[in-house]
């Protein structure tokens, strides 16, 4: 059996309120950990997978080069052959930016695995860390995002046929949203699309 | 320009399968079996490859109504092919292809048994059914019942004042309670656990209420499907609870039955099932030895 993706539609768009009806969405799994629940193989996937950097030294980190594995492969599944061939693949860039000691790049990683001949261009970078000193995430809209970013145009040249922006886990949907506002400005006539490992899921009160 | 290569998306839309499974169950004659049969002659089709889409997207609004209309706020939908749809529920002679949930849905991959039992038990039933889920609780093992009266009832609360997980598979739709006294406590399982159902929410609204009773059996075969063995606390020759026990012979799920079920000399099925495998339980250790370990999640991570 073959897993297919599946689209945020109006029953899960609520979910993650900085998208609308016209964003194009594809996830995988669901992610719904929260305290002793980790039962889930989507949930242990994506907390291997957002292993932080400063435990490359500990025996765990093995688990999160297979969760890259895992990732990718699914992703490959997942995907119709046509669009592996001829779309162009954007990661959403990690929070920390390269010079980091916590730059990440598991989301360039997925798609380099997703075979030979797949675009895979880092087309969109970030200025600046977002993340606070102490750990806590900050979370940004999509407004605050795309001024943190920057395109590299020349990185698309010739214009792709259309865009496929990749992350790990699409939460509210803020990182989504700034990419795809970044590349409509750069290439207003091309489909920007976006595929997720797994979408999370809020916790109701 | 014609002919260039698509780069459309295939996927699953939810609230549209949602619609289309509605819509295929919206007719007279549709059935579990029916469906399973359709799906099973056609094994890459999906719901909405069946039925006209503004047709199944007019019912998912319906639908989505109804659930709205009688307080479900949150709920989910798990598609046969889409992501999070438990593999084990194919085991099932008649697996269904979708079904809503409320809760938490990592649950339903936790190492889980199966407490069941009679809607009029005796009150040693009820202790019964309370002591087996105590110790499941203590074992690790998320307890997996119906919601109804007796000896569902007992399991799931007792399982719950143990400090453990529980799961309710209902009979009815995600929307109705039965019994109704019942209310809070399928609430509390919603809120802090996981409550499924498979039954179509616009065919029983709309048909004759007798009928709907069918739907409670059939929630026992996907109750056995889900987990690893299934315990029978007290049932008499005619009741539901035998379908769940067919169900987990035919699905290769271990099947325990108590004791007293079998020294009860106006009932015949305990000897049956014994004889098609299931195991005869004098102490909860004929439980326990019998089941595998429960897996408790690997540590990946220092959490």
């Amino acid at each position: 059996m073959s897993l297919r993706l599946t689209k945020i539609d109006e029953l899960t768009l609520p979910d993650h309120y900085r998208l609308d009806i016209t964003d194009e969405c594809y996830f995988i799994g669901e992610y719904t950990a929260r305290a002793g629940f980790d039962y889930s193989a989507t949930n242990d996937l994506i907390q291997n997978l957002k292993k932080p950097m400063d435990r490359k030294d500990r025996p765990e980190w093995k688990y999160k080069a297979w969760a890259i594995e895992q990732a990718a492969k699914q992703m490959r599944k997942a995907l119709p052959s046509e669009v592996l061939e001829y779309a162009t693949f954007i990661p959403v860039p990690p929070s920390r930016i390269k010079t980091d000691d916590l730059y990440d790049d598991r989301v360039v990683q997925i798609l380099q695995k997703l075979g030979d001949g797949v675009d895979v261009r880092e087309a969109v970078t970030q200025t600046e860390d977002y993340d606070a000193s102490h750990g806590m995430e900050v979370r940004l809209g999509p407004d605050e995002l795309y001024q943190l970013y920057e395109i590299e145009t020349e990185l698309l040249e010739p214009t792709p046929m259309s865009l496929v922006v990749v992350d790990d886990v699409l939460t509210t949907g803020a990182h989504f949203k700034a990419m795809k506002r970044i590349l409509n400005v750069a290439f207003p006539d091309v489909p920007v699309v976006g595929v997720f490992v797994a979408r999370r899921v809020p916790e109701y009160p | 320009m014609a002919t260039s290569p698509s780069t459309t998306i295939p996927a699953i839309s939810p609230v549209l399968e949602l619609g289309a499974y509605e819509v295929l169950w919206a007719k007279p004659n549709a059935s579990f079996t029916s469906l399973a049969a359709m799906f099973r002659e056609n094994p890459d089709k999906l719901p909405s490859d069946f039925v006209d889409h503004a047709w199944a997207m007019t019912m998912a609004d319906t639908v989505r109504g109804m659930l709205k209309a009688s307080g479900v706020e949150h709920f989910g939908v798990r598609i046969y092919r889409a992501g999070e749809y438990p593999s084990k529920l194919r085991d099932a002679e008649a697996p269904v292809e979708l079904l809503y949930y409320r809760g938490w849905w990592d649950l339903v991959e936790a190492p889980s048994v199966a407490v069941v039992g009679t809607r009029n038990p005796s009150p040693e039933g009820i202790e019964r059914a309370a002591a087996i889920a105590r110790f499941l609780v203590k074992d690790k093992y998320t307890v997996v019942s119906g919601l109804a009266a007796g000896i569902d009832s007992s399991a799931h609360k007792s399982a719950i004042e143990a400090g453990g997980k529980t799961i309710a598979v209902i009979g009815t739709p995600i929307n109705k309670v039965y019994p109704r006294e019942n209310e809070a406590l399928q609430n509390f399982i919603a809120n802090n656990f996981l409550v499924i159902s498979q039954v179509p929410v616009y065919r029983y609204e709309n048909q004759d209420y007798r009928k709907n009773r069918f739907f409670f059996p059939q929630r026992n075969i996907t109750m056995s499907a889900l987990t690893e063995a299934t315990v029978i606390v007290e049932a008499g020759e005619t009741s539901g609870t035998l379908t769940q026990a067919r169900a987990a012979i035919h699905q290769g799920r271990k099947l325990f039955i108590l004791d007293n079920c079998f020294t009860n000399p106006a009932l015949t099925w305990p000897q049956r099932f014994e004889e098609l495998g299931a195991i005869r339980v004098t102490k909860y250790d004929d439980i326990r030895n019998n089941l595998s370990k429960p897996h408790v999640p690997e540590t990946h991570e220092d959490r």
